[in-house]
């Protein structure tokens, strides 16, 4: 599995300029820069996946449509504007909270299974690149239990109403509590502070 | 409970999109941003920057090896070839786009037609309209749907004479903006019709399409079933 890791050395050029060739082949229909691009893929956004929806079976659905979409609409994805990990990560997570939003709607009253493991730590785990730099330094800034909101509804893909039952908050206090975050992030990485 | 959100302010709007990026949204404040987003460049690029800000909090989830048979369905879903690169920014998926664009003339005199009955005296606002016709069919058939946009926003799609939807699939409707190259969902469209708020009057030009889902929507979105009545709004 040829995994982009983040290892000492720019750790996102390389992969970034991969992945955009990859996605334009793709874009052509080649199925082998399809397969690769799955490979190289795949077990991250899986994951991603995994901890949204907590049950595989849901998590490859949000996979496979994700990369049904890739395989479409390639062409969509502009090199000039984007980042192709992102773009993947983004179709992955819309797909995977689709599919836990509507689960929760048409069976309300069943309960989320437990969680796989407790939410990680956002500022131990962030990989090197730029964009992840920025956003450690100014999570920093974010007192600790909204740091860990803001991570654990990201991460979870948990709703309003999901992560007050989580973290023992009122719902209204969690909507405020997250709206401050974002604007305080966003203060924080607009002004490059 | 829903997190529909009044209009906004445009701080509002950005912190809308922060949250719909996060995840924090329910299923139908989620398909409403989508919804304005298709019909509002600001909105979508706030989008697009949260994406990018928000990335990296996925850096902190251990990668998980996908079942083994995830692939031999991917293969398998792609077996059929795309259409050929000679039209690289419209691919597969608007097969059926151009299809049924085949039908814009039979579908514009429809539609004034139905806006000259619908502009009574005294209503001077300007409204833009679409008959949503079965793709291919003939002139003389009855649209399925026709559709009514005001300037505030509202859109309202009312049953014409639509035929059964099959059994174990759901409407769904869909909006693709003119210069846009996907459509975006508007969500489910019960046979009756309904009314919907967009973020601003869909501009002249922009498609309207119906398609045929599972239910609860298309798992791609975008249309993956056929697209039984399609048109185009124009300014009457």
């Amino acid at each position: 599995m040829e995994r982009p890791h983040p290892g000492p050395r720019r750790p996102d050029a390389a992969s970034v300029v991969d992945l955009a060739g990859l996605l334009q082949r793709v874009a052509g229909g080649d199925r082998a820069a399809f397969r690769r691009l799955y490979e190289a893929q795949a077990a991250r956004l899986y994951g991603v996946a995994l901890r949204i929806t907590r049950q595989p079976a849901l998590a490859a659905d949000a996979v496979h449509d994700a990369f049904l979409q890739v395989w479409h609409h390639a062409a969509r994805f502009d090199i000039a504007r984007g980042n192709a990990q992102t773009w993947l990560l983004t179709l992955v997570r819309y797909r995977a909270l689709d599919i836990v939003r509507r689960r929760a709607r048409e069976a309300p009253e069943q309960t989320m299974p437990e969680p796989i493991d407790e939410a990680p730590d956002p500022l131990a785990q962030l990989a090197g690149s730029r964009d992840a730099a920025a956003l450690h330094r100014c999570l920093e800034r974010l007192q600790a239990d909204r740091r860990r909101l803001v991570a654990l509804a990201f991460v979870e893909g948990l709703s309003h109403s999901e992560a007050a039952e989580r973290v023992g908050m009122p719902l209204g206090t969690v909507k405020s509590t997250i709206r401050r975050s974002l604007q305080s992030l966003r203060t924080c990485l607009e002004s490059g502070a | 409970m829903s997190d529909l959100p009044p209009p906004a302010e445009p701080d509002d709007a950005d912190l809308l999109a922060g949250e719909y990026v996060l995840g924090t949204l329910d299923a139908a404040a989620m398909a409403s941003v989508r919804g304005r987003a298709a019909t509002d460049p600001a909105l979508a690029d706030a989008i697009a920057v949260w994406e990018r800000r928000l990335a990296p909090l996925a850096d902190a989830v251990p990668p998980v090896l996908p079942p083994p048979g995830l692939w031999r369905r991917l293969e398998q879903a792609i077996a059929v070839p795309p259409v050929p690169a000679n039209d690289p920014a419209k691919p597969s998926l608007w097969r059926s786009v151009r299809l049924w664009q085949g039908t814009t003339a039979a579908a514009l005199a429809l539609a004034a037609a139905f806006a000259a009955v619908a502009l009574l005296p005294g209503q001077p606002a300007p409204m833009r309209f679409a008959a949503l016709g079965t793709p291919g069919a003939a002139a003389t058939v009855a649209p399925g749907y026709m559709a009514k946009a005001m300037p505030d926003g509202t859109l309202v799609v009312a049953a014409v004479a639509p035929a059964p939807v099959p059994a174990g699939r759901e409407m769904e409707l869909w909006i693709l903006p003119p210069g846009a190259d996907r459509p975006a969902s508007l969500g489910m469209l019960p046979a009756a019709g309904r009314s919907i708020t967009v973020a601003s009057m869909p501009a002249t030009g922009t498609h309207l399409m119906i398609s045929l889902e599972p239910p609860g929507g298309s798992p791609t979105g975008a249309p993956s079933g056929p697209v039984v009545y399609a048109g185009v709004l124009v300014t009457v």
